[in-house]
């Protein structure tokens, strides 16, 4: 067994750090957007937005409708330190680290196991 | 104008969080509360979406330069995610005024710890340096146990138990307030681990992220965040944030510290009082 090399460890920090960047200005982006569309639209941010739904999603994307590209944007917010997490897992199983790729696994787990929850147990 | 209000507020809160290395869901939560009206739950919402959008825009700058310790902070991640998800959960049953007391109380505890703290001049991290360095370890090293893999160049992890508890605290904390829960990790890195300040801070900040992710995942399949709130506000804290991080070095932050120590007292006792149902 041997320590965690230097190489695997810059790697996975700088591939998770670009993408928490990116992912970071996709999302101003979109949320810059809908911003912009609610403002033209009229609309109040009082008003009460509509619930995420996402079967329409795409086809509100099409339309520029405020909401449609603030919930991406926002979507985009969530999944960026989730992005890392996979990224940083499959940077460690390229170098063979089963430890640290266990891990990622798990957090993974444990936010499914969070949606799951949120999906079928009523409050 | 809302909408122009909302991002303003974000600003300030950003900027404000930014400035004095707290985050920025301290003073979201109230200022969505008090300021626009919002139900707390739903203002816990939308102040974990502002939280992931300053930690990832931070935690991706200082991965990049290697000062977080990612194998340790991805670690005690898997704890604050498991809190965050028991936080969440429980988040929903819990009565308003009960969260009204709780914060209070936290915002009164963070005041007090401000304004007994000293002030410490901020530490400017060069690319360059390899004192930063969380990954320099030698290849041909022999690893003799976890803690040693968790370790970084110039300090050895300790008490990974007191680590493990501190983070699902944190992440119990982070999703029933909305708040980042730094307040309670760094201190557990640093002082009971042995992470020196500056990387527990950073650390600190990368795993923010997935704890409020993990949590918001819940608010937002249970109707708790607003995209006509949050959008604004997440924008505004952005900027604030990154205004403030630019700025840290030309402000007196002795005065600031004061200002905040003071908005905070205020914003607690109105969340005491809330939970009393006391006055407005």
């Amino acid at each position: 067994m041997t320590l965690p090399t230097r190489s695997r460890t810059v790697a996975a920090e700088r591939l998770s750090g670009r993408l928490l960047i990116g992912f970071t200005y996709v999302a101003v982006a979109l949320l810059a957007l809908g911003i912009v569309a609610m403002v033209m639209a009229g609309i109040s941010p009082l008003a009460g937005g509509p619930a995420l739904d996402l079967e329409t999603l795409f086809d509100g994307l099409e339309g520029l409708d405020p909401a449609a590209l603030l919930w991406l944007g926002l979507l985009v917010v969530i999944a960026a330190p989730i992005g890392r997490v996979v990224v940083a897992g499959a940077a460690y199983a390229a170098e063979a680290d089963w430890r640290m790729v266990t891990i990622s696994a798990a957090i993974l787990v444990i936010i499914v196991i969070g949606v799951v929850s949120a999906l079928t147990v009523t409050v | 104008m809302l909408i122009g209000l909302l991002m303003l507020g974000g600003v300030a809160a950003g900027a404000f969080g930014s400035l004095l290395g707290l985050g920025g869901g301290l003073l979201i939560v109230p200022l969505l509360t008090f300021g626009f009206g919002l139900p707390l739950r739903e203002a816990v919402g939308v102040s974990l979406i502002c939280v992931i959008m300053t930690s990832s825009a931070a935690a991706g700058v200082y991965l990049e330069r290697h000062v977080a310790n990612l194998r340790l902070g991805m670690a005690l991640e898997l704890f604050t995610a498991i809190g965050a998800l028991i936080g969440a959960s429980i988040a929903f049953l819990l009565d308003e005024r009960l969260l009204s007391l709780l914060f209070g109380g936290l915002l009164l505890y963070v005041a007090v710890t401000m304004a007994r703290a000293r002030e410490v001049e901020p530490t400017l991290i060069s690319d360059d340096d390899e004192s930063v360095d969380s990954s320099g370890l030698a290849p041909s090293t022999p690893v003799l146990t976890t803690l040693d893999r968790l370790s970084g160049p110039g300090y050895r992890v300790r008490n990974l138990g007191r680590g493990i508890v501190g983070s699902t605290g944190a992440g119990v904390v982070s999703a029933l307030l909305g708040i980042g829960g730094g307040i309670i990790k760094v201190p557990v890195m640093h002082l009971s681990m042995g992470v020196p300040l500056r990387v527990a801070t950073a650390t600190s900040n990368m795993m923010i992220g997935i704890t409020a992710s993990a949590s918001a995942i819940i608010y937002l399949i249970r109707g708790g965040i607003d995209p006509y709130v949050a959008g604004p506000t997440a924008i505004g804290v952005f900027l604030g944030a990154t205004a403030g991080s630019r700025l840290a070095h030309r402000v007196n932050l002795r005065y600031l510290r004061i200002l905040f120590v003071v908005v905070l007292v205020w914003t607690g006792i109105q969340m005491l009082l809330r939970a009393l149902q006391v006055g407005s």
